[in-house]
């Protein structure tokens, strides 16, 4: 799965949280969920535990701490994959 | 420096699903897991430590610059068992002290750094359709927004 897959999926577990419809639309790898989504941060847990099930990886604290953004959240992504992914 | 956070319980009833398998775990510690597992209403009391550690990060990210979820590097507890309104919250090695209102509608939690100057908050909370367009010109110290809220703290 390369960078443009995971981002593709990332955008439908973070859809049904955003209600900036705009904002999500021109997605980048620079949104930030919580400034430019305005996803309510209670909500983040659920697109964590969305990606744990999605990708089936486990996400720690440390590092579900740097998911603020797409691109963030990929590289944390890409690391629990293993590089490269399969 | 104050920090604020409201939490529109009906909203929220809707927007979170805190039953979710792994949710607590994910924010939570266990001390707090506890204090959900034990309270009379595990729902207000899920809102209520959220909005404690919402109010202050607000205070602790704008004294640090930190920007980060990390909602279990914020731990909280109460000042007294028996009263749920008093809370600190520590991060790291700070400490912050919080005063909560609980009601029905919503749960709203104010953060400093001194019980002092908890006491010197004035909290102003507006209700839709009564939000006042011109608020930010009264220069609040922190702006909270949830659902039908608007709460700020000066």
């Amino acid at each position: 799965m390369n960078k443009e897959e995971i981002i593709a999926e990332l955008k439908t577990i973070i859809k049904p949280y955003s209600e900036e419809t705009a904002a999500f639309e021109s997605i980048d790898e620079d949104t930030d969920f919580l400034t430019d989504l305005k996803i309510n941060s209670a909500n983040l847990v659920d697109i964590v535990l969305d990606i744990e099930e999605k990708f089936n990886i486990e996400i720690d604290n440390d590092s579900m701490a740097k998911m603020l953004t797409v691109k963030a959240t990929v590289e944390v992504i890409e690391s629990k994959r293993g590089n490269g992914g399969q | 420096m104050v920090g604020n956070d409201i939490v529109d319980l009906n909203l929220a009833k809707i927007q979170s699903n805190w039953q979710r398998k792994g949710y607590l775990d994910k924010i939570f510690n266990s001390n707090e897991k506890l204090l959900v597992s034990s309270a009379e209403d595990p729902d207000v009391m899920v809102w209520l430590l959220w909005s404690m550690k919402e109010a202050a990060y607000k205070i602790h990210n704008r004294k640090t610059g930190i920007r980060e979820y990390a909602p279990k590097k914020l731990a909280c507890s109460m000042l007294q068992k028996t009263d749920l309104t008093l809370g600190i919250v520590n991060i790291d090695e700070v400490m912050y002290f919080t005063k909560s209102s609980i009601n029905s509608a919503y749960v709203h939690s104010i953060s400093s750094f001194t019980p002092h100057q908890l006491d010197e908050i004035k909290i102003s909370i507006y209700e839709l359709p009564n939000h006042p367009s011109n608020y930010r010109e009264t220069k609040p110290g922190c702006i909270s927004h949830h659902g039908k809220y608007l709460a700020l703290a000066y």
